[in-house]
């Protein structure tokens, strides 16, 4: 899930900052620049793992504030294809279930990957969706609830910005991660106790 | 709700972008030592919010009650299996506890591992890594009655031994 990232930035450090220790300064205005935040391909920023070098300090002409080189190493979420993870449900509707884990929620399992065969109930105010097993018909369900959900990831996609948003459609995810929860062992763990 | 906002750097340089994988463990580890931890106290910590959604995540998984001797015993144990790095991981993050587990995880399993070496890896799992845990308080509210706990034990263990899927008959 997790994997450490070599970076090499050049910023300016913004002089409210300077009264500190260079190496605290640096951390904070880096934290600040990076945490929560997705760099494509790279996955989504967790921590600053450490600082491996800083240099430079100078002040250019009509700046107000010193520019740094630093190489850090940062500690990335990036999922690989086939990692199995725990997660919770957090919305669920005819197109599939949508995963979160608190610190990133823009997980997708859709139709065709869940277990087969599964049907999209919504009747009474109740949402889920049942898996069909055997006889069973109302004994395996997804529901949104505090159950933990493993699922497969498939592919990270990280879609390009759009230039206008609609104003009715969902916030841009940067960093999405398709899911399946086709295969045994997968879903809900109270499944498979 | 955090959003995750998308930020284009225009002077950033990317050295390695695979610059070691890291366990869960590895990533909770730093995350404590950072002075995150799940008692009041975790407000005074030098560590930001969505650092915290990270912690919170972890210290629920298998990882929450995993230690560095278990961690590296583990990896000691796994190494005479013929496991890929992503396997390794992937058994350490989840710490399945029976066969069936094993065989959800691991691609190909059946072809690749005889039964005993299967079994052999759930042992190793379960003698390295901690329980889970939501799993490490014992479920049965024990009277003290030494019997009854000598014969719950023993329907436990017949309970794992038997193949297939069982459903919880506690």
């Amino acid at each position: 899930m997790f994997y450490l990232s070599k970076i090499e930035h050049k910023f300016a450090l913004p002089p409210h900052l300077l009264a500190r220790p260079i190496r605290e300064a640096i951390q904070s205005e880096l934290e600040r620049l990076f945490l929560d935040k997705v760099i494509q391909k790279l996955g989504l920023c967790i921590s600053v793992y450490d600082i491996t070098s800083i240099e430079g300090g100078s002040i250019f002409p009509g700046a107000g504030a010193p520019t740094y080189q630093v190489v850090f190493n940062l500690i990335m979420f990036r999922p690989f294809p086939g990692e199995i993870i725990s997660a919770k449900v957090m919305s669920l509707d005819a197109d599939g279930v949508r995963l979160s884990l608190g610190f990133f929620e823009d997980i997708y399992i859709p139709t065709h990957h869940m277990p087969y065969p599964s049907y999209y109930i919504s009747k009474n105010n109740t949402r889920k969706w049942t898996w069909e097993y055997g006889e069973e018909t109302d004994e395996f369900n997804i529901e949104i609830s505090n159950e933990v959900i493993r699922f497969q990831v498939l592919s990270v996609s990280y879609p390009t910005i759009p230039v206008e948003q609609a104003k009715e459609s969902k916030p841009f995810a940067p960093m999405v991660v398709n899911g399946s929860l086709y295969h045994e062992g997968l879903g809900p763990v109270s499944w498979w106790q | 709700m955090s959003l995750v906002r998308f930020y284009l750097l225009l002077e950033m340089k990317i050295l390695e972008e695979n610059a070691g994988a890291l366990t869960n463990f590895e990533v909770l580890d730093f995350l404590r030592a950072k002075g995150a931890s799940k008692d009041p106290s975790r407000v005074l910590a030098k560590v930001a919010m969505s650092e915290y959604k990270v912690y919170d995540y972890l210290v629920k998984t298998p990882a929450g009650s995993q230690t560095r001797e278990s961690v590296k015993e583990y990896f000691t144990a796994i190494k005479q299996h013929d496991l890929s790095e992503a396997e390794v991981l992937n058994v350490l993050n989840i710490r399945p506890a029976s066969e069936v587990e094993i065989y959800h995880i691991i691609e190909d399993c059946e072809e690749r591992f005889p039964d005993e070496e299967v079994t052999e890896i759930v042992e190793k799992v379960g003698n390295t890594l901690p329980a889970p845990p939501d799993k490490a308080t014992p479920e049965e509210i024990t009277k003290g009655d030494e019997e009854t706990e000598t014969q719950k034990h023993d329907e436990i263990s017949q309970d794992q031994t038997e193949d297939g899927e069982q459903m919880d008959t506690s």
